[in-house]
């Protein structure tokens, strides 16, 4: 039968018969509707195409360190230098800058910004989260204005939470140790249909450093309590919500730093403590539209309160209101009289224009007839700070090789305080941004984007960045990426109105019991931008095999424009006139040698030059960690870390930390007991000359029971 | 498809019978026509087109679908009638007369199976079982993620009996099985105890741990740890799981084809698929950082691998 067709049952036939559009009605694939999870819009891009450099501090470090503080954490962070300005004061900057101040980087819990709104620091000890309700810390190393706005400037830390429909149950956790360590964590987890929550409270409490320069005890503890609410539901099929609530409260101890200008004043109050109230609540409405199309809005509101009144004292002089008038005349001429005042007794007002010499002897004379005698009132520094924030973020897969990731952000910010700014001032930003991700071929990635930002006080600007990405495959990746971004100065450097009404004064000054310093600071007001341009050639890969990541990176950075000067009531001269430029390398490299082994290596060279020197100082030109992790079975883990940084602020710093911890099964609750020992490698302060413990070592203990 | 290709089977369905029947007066062979009774408890879009392939698949048989309500007693049936059963209400029914004509039974996990017929089977069923085999899913996850070594298994009372032979099969692969109970799924602590002891998971075809309610939190948490779901099922491949192998109706026509061409007698007690194809999820893989596989390929490997063992 040649002429025959042919069988029906040649498999040519079958497959012609059963063409892909019947596979819709085949009776052997799961008839059961379920819902697209892992669709193209919540799919993130693997770690060797990523446009940028990135640490992932995972739940496994974070609790292998030890670490009682994020910013601790952020030492497992290649090029983070991290340093304290007091023991509840870190200081943590990318690569470096300013020792004592923290401004450019952006930190955001969960997507919501906690970059203070009018002074322009991050107050890390401040951050309503505990450790233990971390998941992960996500560190994009390297600006990226586009994707996180203004202040994105030289990194972005992420802090993202644990999600609450992974937090079932209860949890206890106690830590007790030296240097007046005593911590507690107590959260409870539930879940029902379509919804969990967690809710959290946890407090913390040290000493802080022990003594200053001179020996004297060094007033720098810490005492605080959170509350935090996480709650997330699923409204339906392509709808959810989530919300949380922060809230903290402590009391921040800070020395009496106050010195008087006027000579012969030995009075002096003892402190400056602030109690810092923090409170948050976001709420975020996720929609999938299909697939390949999705979007959130995002609304959070935020306070900071930050009060800190304290008694200070100096001579009646200081009230004095041609002293006031001198020194809005002519700051400079106004300090040198002042600070010199036994001096001018005799031959009278320094040289200087016939009005200065005219107020200044007004002023001798004053200093003659008493007002040399000591006054002590009190001084109100507090601050409220408030910010809304508004976003709107859309995630369209145009096709299985095209991303466009777009989105809407409009902030207002407020902060109130008398003493910054004379009363209130408030700002407003409005911001757009869109970022393409073009996957060429198999090999070749093309990502791009830009942000426009329009704010009342600072003007508008416009930042790109454009990174390539050669995949040799899906694993190991070389990326170059050019990358601009901008600081918005805050409200404190560009509008501060800095002046102390002292208040209960006693004796009475001039006769009034409350009445303005002497000294007033202006900010310019007309501050432009901070731009930074950044360049960078890495390489990502990931050899299966071993079980082991490596990263790499070269980096050349420029700051222009910067503003340098310290924030100080003295003279405060903000301008932009400064630059400084950060070039080097990093590596990190995490390598899970085996089921039970987890090495971790990171490496910075970082070569700062800036125009102000103070700006260099943040900066140890070599710096890293090293960690080695450790299942032991039956139940015993250990952690070592050492941590180093050859020059920070001019102080070394090298640490080796170890964990051994024990988990203990009680029926169907887990116990753990853990114990962490710190050894300092060195004999130096740690970043500031008041900052050093009285033993290199500590040691502190915590049990933590979940059920 | 083009058109012509549509008309194929029609034309191609008459030639073969013109042959057949050719044939027949020919050579005077005789031509045993079987009766081929399909069931279940309803009729669909997807039992319509199945009882059409397979009508077109074996001209020289009469093949029809008949609603379970409609049917008599198993028992009450022609011996000689091939039974085959589409659904669990038509297994009941089976169950209920010992009598009755050889029956194969699709759509039909290892696990129901279980649960209906409490390890007895009976002799005149021949079970085709409809979830992946186990081994074979391991050597999917051998092949694609060849560096993995702890595969994390969420089971509860019903799929707890596959564990043993889980471990079995796992062992001359270089595979350890890390397994925690679930048995309630709005508490999600047992997955997050075993995502942090496993390289990557498999997912057994058991829908009290495996379905709409707890795809969201499976697929998202082991995401999030940057680990791969195999399996349970191609469904869940399309959800977000990283690839499974599966048998859809071409497979399935080409093994019945298979057994309806020997005698009844001689029809295996159970039977997993020897056709299958490998579905992927290619974001996915993509954003694990898992090279783009080709099922085909890979679909072919295996089934090399499972020809020579």
């Amino acid at each position: 039968m040649s002429f025959g067709p042919p069988s029906p049952r040649s498999p040519l036939l079958l497959a012609l018969v059963f063409s892909p559009a019947l596979l819709a009605d085949d009776l052997f694939l799961d008839s059961e509707t379920l819902p697209q999870v892992l669709t193209a819009t919540r799919l993130k891009q693997s770690p060797a195409a990523v446009p940028g450099s990135m640490t992932v501090i995972d739940s496994e470090l974070i609790n292998a360190s030890g670490a009682r503080d994020i910013s601790e954490l952020l030492r497992l962070v290649p090029g983070m230098m991290v340093g304290n300005i007091t023991g509840n004061q870190p200081a943590v900057n990318y690569h470096g800058t300013n020792a004592s101040e923290a401004r450019r980087m952006q930190v955001l819990i969960d997507g919501r910004s906690v970059y203070r709104a009018g002074l322009a620091t991050v107050d890390w000890s401040d951050i309503p989260v505990a450790m233990e309700d971390i998941e992960r810390i996500e560190v994009f190393r390297g600006p990226n204005t586009v994707s996180y706005g203004a202040n994105a400037l030289m990194a972005v830390v992420n802090i993202i939470t644990r999600n609450p429909a992974d937090s079932h149950g209860t949890r206890l956790k106690v830590t007790q140790g030296q240097r007046g360590i005593n911590d507690f964590y107590a959260s409870q987890g539930t879940g029902w249909d379509g919804g969990d929550l967690r809710l959290s409270l946890s407090g913390q409490q040290d000493d802080g450093f022990d003594s200053d320069r001179t020996g004297a005890d060094y007033r720098d503890s810490r005492r605080l309590n959170r509350f935090n609410l996480a709650v997330s539901q699923t409204l339906n099929d392509s709808q959810s919500i989530d919300w949380q609530l922060n809230a903290k409260d402590g009391t921040n101890q800070r020395p009496y730093t106050y010195r008087p200008v006027f000579s012969g004043i030995t009075a002096a109050g003892n402190n400056s403590d602030v109690v810092a109230k923090d409170y948050a609540g976001s709420l975020r409405w996720n929609l999938d539209i299909n697939p390949e199309h999705s979007l959130y809005i995002q609304g959070s509101a935020q306070h900071w309160d930050r009060q800190q009144t304290w008694r200070a004292c100096d001579a009646e002089v200081s009230f004095s209101p041609q002293l006031t008038d001198l020194w809005q005349l002519s700051p400079n001429y106004a300090e040198r009289l002042a600070r010199n005042m036994e001096r001018y007794t005799g031959p009278g007002a320094p040289a200087g224009s016939p009005a200065e010499r005219a107020l200044g002897n007004q002023v001798l004379d004053q200093w003659r007839n008493g007002a040399r005698q000591t006054l002590c009132g009190d001084i109100d520094q507090s601050a409220r700070e408030s910010r809304y924030d508004l976003e709107l973020q859309d995630t369209l897969s145009l096709s299985d090789s095209l991303r466009l990731v777009s989105g809407m952000n409009y902030r207002y910010d407020r902060a109130d305080s008398e003493t910054y700014f004379n009363g209130t001032l408030d700002d407003t930003t409005w911001r757009t941004f869109g970022q393409l991700e073009w996957r060429a071929s198999e090999h070749w990635l093309l990502q791009g984007g830009a942000m426009f930002e329009d704010s009342k006080l600072t003007g508008n600007s416009l930042t790109p960045r454009v990174a390539v990405n050669y995949l040799i495959n899906p694993r190991h990746g070389l990326r170059a990426v050019y990358s601009e971004a901008i600081r918005s100065p805050d409200m404190f450097e560009n509008n501060v109105n800095w002046s102390y009404q002292v208040t209960n004064l006693r004796p009475s000054a001039y006769g009034q019991t409350s009445a303005r310093y002497f000294v007033k600071t202006r900010g310019p007001g007309d501050l432009d931008k901070e731009r930074m341009r950044s360049r960078e050639l890495g390489y990502n890969g990931y050899f299966a095999e071993l079980g082991l990541a490596v990263d790499v990176k070269l980096f050349y950075d420029e700051i222009t424009g910067m503003i340098s000067e310290p924030l100080r009531n003295n003279q405060y001269i903000a301008s932009n006139a400064n630059n400084s430029r950060f070039s080097g390398t990093e590596t990190q490299l995490d390598w899970r040698l085996s089921n039970a082994d987890r090495l971790r290596l990171t490496y910075a060279y970082v070569d700062a030059k800036a125009s102000n020197p103070l700006d260099q100082l943040q900066t140890a030109r070599n710096s890293g960690s090293a960690g080695w992790l450790r299942n032991w079975g039956r139940g015993w883990n250990s952690a070592l870390f050492y941590y180093g940084d050859d020059a920070l602020n001019g102080y070394r710093f090298e640490r080796l930390d170890t964990r051994i911890a024990k988990r203990i099964g009680l029926g169907k609750a887990n116990l753990e007991l853990a114990g962490v020992l710190q050894q300092r490698l060195d004999n130096q302060p740690t970043t500031f000359v008041d900052n050093n413990y009285d033993e290199r070592r500590v040691l502190y203990f915590s049990a933590e029971l979940a059920f | 498809m083009q058109p012509s290709s549509r008309k194929t089977p029609t034309l191609g369905r008459l030639l073969a019978g013109l042959c057949l029947a050719v044939s027949g007066l020919l050579c005077s062979l005789p031509v045993s026509a079987a009766d081929i009774l399909l069931t279940g408890a309803e009729d669909s879009p997807g039992v319509q087109s199945f009882t059409q392939a397979l009508s077109e698949l074996r001209p020289s048989d009469s093949v029809r679908f008949k609603l379970l309500a409609s049917l008599p007693a198993p028992g009450k049936l022609p011996s000689d009638t091939r039974l085959i059963l589409l659904d669990l209400p038509s297994l009941d029914w089976r169950l209920q007369d010992s009598q009755g004509p050889a029956t194969l039974v699709l759509r039909i996990s290892r696990l129901q199976a279980r649960q209906r017929l409490n390890n007895l089977l009976p002799s005149h069923l021949s079970l085709l079982w409809s979830d992946p085999p186990i081994e074979r899913q391991l050597r999917l996850t051998r092949l694609i993620l060849p560096q993995v070594r702890r595969v994390g298994v969420l089971y509860d009372r019903h799929s707890e009996f596959l564990l043993k032979e889980l471990r079995l099969v796992a062992l001359p692969l270089g595979l350890e099985i890390v397994t925690q109970r679930w048995e309630n799924t709005s508490d999600s602590r047992p997955l997050q105890a075993l995502l942090k002891n496993s390289d990557v998971l498999l997912g057994l075809d058991d829908p009290d741990l495996y379905n709409p309610k707890t795809a969201k939190n499976l697929l998202l948490s082991s995401y999030a740890r940057q680990m791969a779901l195999i399996g349970p099922n191609a469904g869940f491949v399309k959800a977000g799981s990283l690839a499974s192998t599966y048998s859809d109706q071409s497979d399935w026509l080409a093994i019945l084809d298979d057994l309806l061409d020997q005698s009844p007698a001689s029809w295996p007690r159970t039977l997993y698929p020897k056709h299958f194809k490998v579905l992927s999820n290619p974001q996915v893989a993509r954003s694990l950082g898992i090279e783009q596989m080709d099922e085909a390929s890979v679909a072919s490997q295996l089934a090399e691998g499972e020809r020579r063992p």
